[in-house]
Order: structure tokens, then sequence, then C-alpha cells
């Protein structure tokens, strides 16, 4: 094959990174803060009291279900002295505040939100609070000292003011350089609070998810996309969709075509009508099958480029062991389809949607439309999920350029079969394994990962958004390729393991044969947790030693890992299982928190079924103990799901699944008891929405093996 | 287009609409309650599970002309006329069971239509009542101990008393 690799995302023109929103306001610095109004008291882009006594706070990072609006709401609160459900919560617009330090841009991902908003919105927060506290001292002339804020009061001994009556006072208080937060010893609610504040509106169908929004005369539209990626329109006739009921236009968009009709039912139904012919492009002839078959070939015959070395190659001795390890691109399968509402007008575009990523959406729709971004308004929603997938913005595109050729409202709905085939999948992924063995030691493991590069593919989108807009597209499109080679994340968890082996090297071969590629939640560490601690398990029983001892005595009995390995294995009784249940375990550390799972499994009749996961996880800070449980059974059964279920195959490089009855996900009467531990910690918060995927995948196999004696190195894991 | 009528939520509905067209989407975009989710668009997720006369059913796929002339109960009506919500909501809340939230109210119309007939449903009871609806963040451990937790308290809406308002 020598088809180069295609960018599926392409812009014409690059824009800056920092933006104004066309809203101005006085004395709110260089940048307006969002949804201000003049009379509110605004220490910073996170808070504001109005004159009615209400305290928002900009949700700046997408509630998808990982719990950010309670979380946000709870550290915030805490500061406040307050109880986090007196906050009216707000899904903010832009600001350049609120761009993440891990990825320069506003984004809600990488399990990073409450770790990287645990310092900033607590002093926010905390700014807040001092300067209604110093008006209050002013105002009653009494040392600040002895001023408290208290349940959304303020306090000078039992005299008790309300906030909103110091609005105009605490704008004249001066902060202190450094605002003093509480100590952790004298919390209400961080590490207590348990209830999600986003509950009821969800029990109640009052979530206000994206395909929820409302624009008075809405069309709905539906786009007919070329199957085969990186193809194109060749020709397509709509005169019998023009005829069918409540259709109002059909029109060509971008390489697809759009029909827009009175409702979604009637517009899927005339799009049915629609023939089309398309051009396959580059990916003609392209399957799975082959792609596996290259990367296969590609570990054998390159070397790549070097990710990670310790130690000597010369202690590299004994004798050599290797397996092969594979896994297939796997759909998002985020339950709400991708959708978004799109409004064009002369006084620009106003957009309705769930995104991840607020402000990449603004640079895309930008270079889209060719409309300025001072007249471009998002509005972002409740997301029915996201686990990566709504960091991309090719459906707020696609709404915002529908609207702008037809001059019409429209509100474009993707079927299920659009999102299963239209997703940025999770890289299908290969791994040469090796390892020497000396006696009955392990010497080292060298591993090599094939993988077309998901950094190649989305570097150019970032840039766009990071680099001056006077750079020209192929700059970008050159960063990307140039980074491509180094994809971090197709390395992770592979390289900086717990593993003490005396020689540890991984190498990176980049296959450049790819389906559009994006963030799946836990991203490289989705497969390399299974190739890594499948093959750990290996060497262990290639060296007859019990799975948790290897692992234990080639790990720093200081670790967090050898911690919540050791409580994971007594918790689950480890070496105990109920009769005719086997068990396995894995141990893996992503996004800063380390988490190990003990499943256990019976194999009867070659039928899998997992009955037990047992989850211990060291998560740092904990902000709110439920939703980090929830988070965990989360992990683990969209785990199950990939590990059991999930496979996208190409064939002439079109997906071949459609619903879910062919991608099924795991349901109800599959999925195991979980009992999640997490063990206390004086850190500062880690990430919690990804890191109880990456393990359990391993530790199924790994029990699987224990069953069966079955070593299953693919997924899905299918019994022989 | 037809003119047809039902009961929704324990109010008369008369409109103009192709009796083809799936309940979901009248409900939808023709009534623009949005409390009922689109999921698939085959009955395999249950995002959009509703009830007819109390009996759940994926409104995706059933022609709005089989609700003509019968009671539909969606996520809304779940609510009483005080505001008072559904004992399995309350249990759904008390156990911090959504997370996307998104398939919740196809969740809970199944949930409230197992408890409807099956007022201390097993595991195993559960299991077969609540495999059609899908949560792809994973929420089952928690609709399980929710669903446990509401057999207790349930108490009973009665769909039929809609059927008094059915406009013919």
């Amino acid at each position: 094959m020598s088809i180069r690799r295609r960018r599926f995302i392409q812009g014409s023109a690059a824009v800056g990174g920092s933006l104004v929103l066309g809203v101005n306001l006085t004395g709110c610095g260089p940048t307006p803060l969002p949804h201000a109004a003049s009379a509110d008291l605004q220490p910073n882009a996170f808070l504001q009291l109005s004159p009615d006594g209400q305290i928002t706070l900009q949700l700046h990072k997408s509630e998808m279900g990982q719990g950010t609006y309670t979380g946000m709401a709870t550290m915030a609160a805490e500061e406040l002295n307050m109880p986090p459900n007196m906050l009216y919560i707000e899904q903010a617009q832009f600001h350049p505040d609120f761009i993440d330090p891990d990825f320069y841009v506003m984004l809600t991902g990488g399990s990073s939100s409450i770790r990287t908003s645990f310092e900033p919105l607590r002093k926010a927060a905390a700014s807040l609070a001092y300067l209604l506290r110093s008006a209050a001292a002013e105002q009653a002339g009494v040392d600040i000292a002895t001023v408290m804020l208290r349940d959304g009061n303020v306090y000078i001994g039992d005299l008790e003011v309300k906030p909103a009556s110091l609005i105009d006072r605490a704008r004249q208080q001066e902060l202190p350089e450094e605002v003093p937060l509480k100590a952790a010893r004298d919390y209400r609610f961080i590490g207590k609070h348990n209830a999600r504040l986003d509950a009821r509106a969800k029990v109640t169908g009052q979530a206000d998810f994206g395909l929820d929004a409302q624009y008075p005369g809405a069309l709905s539209a539906v786009l007919v996309r070329c199957p085969h990626f990186g193809g194109s329109l060749k020709s397509f006739d709509a005169s019998a969709a023009l005829s069918s009921p409540g259709v109002e236009q059909v029109l060509e968009v971008d390489g697809a075509v759009a029909v827009l009709a009175g409702n979604y039912w009637q517009a899927r139904q005339a799009a049915n009508k629609i023939s089309v012919e398309w051009n396959k492009g580059p990916l003609a002839g392209v399957s799975s099958r082959a792609l596996r078959a290259q990367r296969h070939e590609l570990a054998k015959t390159e070397e790549g480029k070097q990710v990670e070395e310790v130690g000597e190659a010369s202690a590299a001795v004994g004798e050599r062991f290797e397996a092969f390890y594979d896994v297939p691109l796997l759909a998002h399968a985020t339950m709400e389809p991708m959708n978004a509402l799109a409004v064009a007008s002369d006084d620009g575009i106003e957009i309705w949607s769930g995104m991840q990523g607020v402000q990449l959406a603004l640079d895309a729709v930008e270079r889209a439309t060719g409309i300025e971004r001072s007249r471009i308004r998002l509005h972002n929603h409740f997301l029915g999920g996201g686990f990566g997938r709504r960091i991309q913005n090719d459906y707020v595109v696609e709404a915002a350029r529908i609207a702008q050729l037809s001059g019409k409202p429209v509100r474009l709905v993707w079927s299920r079969e659009d999102d299963t085939r239209h997703d940025f999948y999770r890289p299908n992924s290969t791994a040469l394994m090796a390892a020497t063995i000396d006696g009955d030691s392990v010497s080292s493991v060298q591993i090599k990962a094939v993988a077309p590069s998901i950094f190649g593919q989305f570097l150019p989108v970032m840039t766009r958004s990071l680099l001056p807009s006077w750079l020209p597209s192929g700059v970008h499109d050159g960063i990307g390729s140039m980074a491509a080679g180094s994809d971090p994340a197709a390395t992770e968890g592979l390289i900086h393991t717990p593993y003490n082996f005396a020689y540890k090297r991984s190498n990176y071969v980049m296959q450049d044969v790819s389906a559009p590629l994006g963030y799946w939640r836990s991203v490289g560490h989705s497969q390399n947790a299974f190739f890594m601690e499948g093959f750990i398990d290996e060497l262990a029983h290639q060296t007859n030693k019990n799975p948790l001892d290897f692992r234990l005595a080639n790990m720093d009995p200081e670790s967090r890992h050898f911690a919540v390995l050791s409580k994971a294995a007594e918790l689950a009784d480890w070496g105990n299982p109920p009769a005719g249940q086997y068990q396995g375990l894995a141990v893996h550390e992503s996004f800063g928190s380390v988490v190990a799972e003990v499943v256990n499994v019976s194999a009867d009749g070659g039928r899998i079924r997992v009955h037990k996961v047992t989850c211990v996880v060291d998560c740092g800070q904990v902000i709110n103990p439920d939703i980090v449980v929830g988070q965990m059974q989360s992990g683990i059964n969209f785990g199950l799901t990939a590990a059991l279920k999930g496979e996208i195959t190409l064939e002439d490089g079109a997906v071949q699944q459609s619903n879910f009855h062919d991608y099924q996900l795991l349901r109800i009467n599959e999925s195991p008891e979980i009992d999640v531990h997490i063990l206390p910690s004086t850190n500062p918060p880690s990430g919690v929405g990804e890191p109880g995927t990456p393990p359990v995948a391993p530790a199924l196999a790994n029990a699987i093996f224990a069953a069966t004696g079955q070593r299953l190195r693919e997924l899905p894991l299918r019994l022989s | 287009m037809t003119s047809l009528a039902f009961t929704l939520n324990g109010k008369a509905v008369e409109l103009d609409v192709d009796p083809s067209t799936p309940l979901l989407w009248v409900i939808r975009d023709e009534l623009a309650m949005t409390g009922t989710k689109f999921g698939c668009g085959m009955g395999l997720c249950g995002a959009c599970t509703v009830h007819l006369n109390g009996n759940p059913i994926r409104s995706c796929s059933f022609p709005v002309q089989g609700a003509v002339g019968q009671a539909i109960t969606t996520i809304e009506g779940l609510v009483d006329e005080q505001g008072g919500l559904h004992p399995v909501q309350e249990a759904w809340i008390e156990h911090n069971v959504p997370q996307c939230g998104y398939c919740q109210s196809g969740q809970i119309m199944s949930a409230v239509a197992l408890l409807e007939s099956n007022p201390q449903p097993s595991d195993a009871d559960i299991d077969a009542a609540m495999s059609g609806n899908i949560c792809r963040c994973g929420t089952y451990s928690k609709i399980r101990a929710a669903i446990h937790a509401a057999a207790a308290g349930v108490q009973h809406y009665d769909p039929q008393a809609n059927k008094a308002e059915v406009a013919s």
C-alpha cells in the first residue's frame, strides 16, 4: 500500500488564539467576561454575584457524565463556604481564563478538568469571598478577621449582611497577592459531598442536551455523506427526495448532500430516496484485515522511533520470548448522536450544540464559513456522552455550513448509522511484545508499537487555534506530519511502567494509512494497558510465578502501584475465587491516577461471563466520592464493551458496522458487580473519568487464561 | 396528512401528521417535548422508551397511528401536578444514577413499567426488563440499586386514568 495518510480536517485560513466576544463591558479587563452584566460583581471569569444575591458559576468544562458540573461547583462552594447547590451554574462561553493548561485551548478532555481547575477555581472563589469580607469589614469598621462568609451570607459576629448589598463597596477592595485557601482539614464539601447537582434535571427529562435546543421555525436537516473515508461526491439525483412529504430543500454542502424538512423523520425518509455516486478516494480497496497484516509486517521490518530506553541493552540476557497483540478501531457510540442547531443571519451565526472544545469549534466554524469569530455565538449544552468524540467539531461545522448555504435555521441530526460510520476512531494498533528470560527472572522487555497517529491528524486542528493567523495552512499540516512519528498517545502506558526490569525499550512505528482517528476514552492507554498487562501476565506464567507475586516482586514496594495492587488483591480475596470462577488482575497508571482491577470470570460452555470486578483507585484528593465510584464503574463497563464486543472494521475504506445490532454495547444483564475502593490520599486531585477503563481488558484476558488456558492477545476477546 | 388524536400525559392531543411517523418524532419535533430521547432509530437502545397504556414501547420505531385513542406517558408525565417526582425518579437521584443522563428518561420509563408489573423484582427480573436499555456511561450497578430501593416505595400512577380525556 502506498497511499499517504490523508488529512480529514481541512481549512483554508488559519486563525489566531485569543478572541474577544462581541460583548463589551466596562471595568472588566482586556477581555470581556462572559455572560456579564454591568451591575454584577465579577472578580474573575469564573464567578459573578448579581444584585439579586445569586452567585453564578461559569462552568468552563463540559459536563458529559464525568461530573464536572458537580465537581466545579463543589470546589467553588468550598471557598465560598456555602452548599454547592446554592450556586447557579451556567455553561461558559469562551474566555482566555478558561484555557486548559494541558492543552493550551479551552477543552474538556484528558481527565484534566478537576486536576487543572483545583487551584485556579478555588482561588477565584476565595477572591470573591475575600472581597465580600473585606467590604463588610470596611463598612462595619472592624477587622476582616472577624468577618466570615457562611451559607450565602456575610457575618460580622452575629450580624448578618446580604452579599448583594456589598457589591459596590466590594468593587473598591484590593485583593492580597495570595488569597488564602482553606486547609484540607477545614473542608465541608470537598471529599464529602456525594450528591450530583445535575441529577434532578436528568431524571425529569429537563436536562438540556444539544439535541433539545429549540429555535422558532427551525427545519430538521440530515446529511448524506460519502461512506468511503476521503472520498468525494461525483453526482446525485434528488428528484424523488424533493417531492417527498415535508421536504423544503436539498442542497450540496461541501461534498455531501443535505436534506431539509419539517421534521427529522421527513428529512430522513427523503434522504433515503436520493441516489448518489461517490468517488471512493484514497482508501479505496483498503480493509482492516490488510491494515492489520501491514502492521505485523511493519513490526518485523521497521525500527521506528525509540521512545524509551532504560538500562543497558547488554543486560537483556537469556531466552527471547515474544508475542503479537492487536486491537481494532473503535467508535465512541455516545448515546446522543452528533447534532447541532445553527441559525445564520446578517449578524453572523449562532449555534447550539454539545461540545468538548468550544474554542476549537469557534475556530473550525470561522474557517469553514468565513464568518469572523466576533460574529459567531456558540452555546454549549449537556453532552449526551463525550468520551473524546465531541473534541472534534465536524458536526458543528456541518450545521453551520448548512445554515449558511440554505439561509434557514436548521437542526442537523445524525442517525446512529451516521454516528457509527463517521466517527474519529480509536486507532487500530499492534504491539510486538518481547522479553528476555534468564532462568526464572525476566531481564528485559522490548516493545514495538505499530499504529496510525492521532496526533498527526489532530495537531493541525490544534495549531490553527494556537499559532498566528497569518501562517499558511501548509505549516499546520507540516507540524502534524512531523509530530505524527512521535505520537505520545501511541506509546503512553507502554513506557514509564512500574516494572524495574534490567533493560526496557519501547519503539513506535507509525502506520501511515488510516481512517480518521480521535481521542477515545483513555486514548493510548485503552490498548497499551491491554498489551502491557497481558504480556506481564504471560511473563509471570513463563517464569512460573503467581501473577500478583510476579508484579509486586518487580516493582518498588513504596510505589502507588504496589499499594493499589496489594489492596485490590486483598479486597478481591485473590487466589480464592468462588467455586467455578477464575481471577485475573491488572494495574495501570493513566492521567495521574493508578487503578488496579481484579476480574472474576467463568467460562462454562465457551461462554465468558464476568461476575465481579474489584477496583482500587488512587486519584489523589477526592472531590466527590460517589462520582469517583460512578466513574470507575463507568470506565469498567466501557472497557468491558471494548474487551468483549467492540470492533469497527473497514472494507473498501468504509466502515461496515452501522447500529447497535452490529456494534454492540454492554447491557445490564452482562454488567458485573463492581466493587470500588478509593485509597485515601493527600496528593492533589488526578484523573477520574478515564483511568478506570485501561486495566479491565487485560485483567479479563488474564482471568480467561486462568479459566481456560487460552491466552487471548487480540480484542475483542474470542475463545477458540 | 391525517388528523390523529391521543392522550399525552393526561392531556388530549390532536395533530395533522403522516400516520407512519414514529411517535418519537411526533413528540420531539411536532410537540417540542424533549425529555424522550433519540438514540438508534431501530428500537435497539431504549432511549426513546415511553408508555402506551402503561406498557413500555420504543417510540422511535412505533408509528404514531398506533397511539390513536391510546394513553401515552413520557418522562414529563411521571411528575405529578404539584411537581412531585415519581418514587423511581427519587430513587435515581438518591443513588446518583445519571452520568451524562441522556439514556435515563428511557431507563426510568422501563423501570417504572417493571415495578408496576412486578413490585419486588429480583436481579434476574431487572436484567430481563432492563436489558433493552443501553447506558453507554455504564450506570448499571446504580440502576440496579435504585430499582431495588424504589421497589419498597413505588406508588402507583394510573395510566388508564388518562384515557378519560382521550378525544376520539
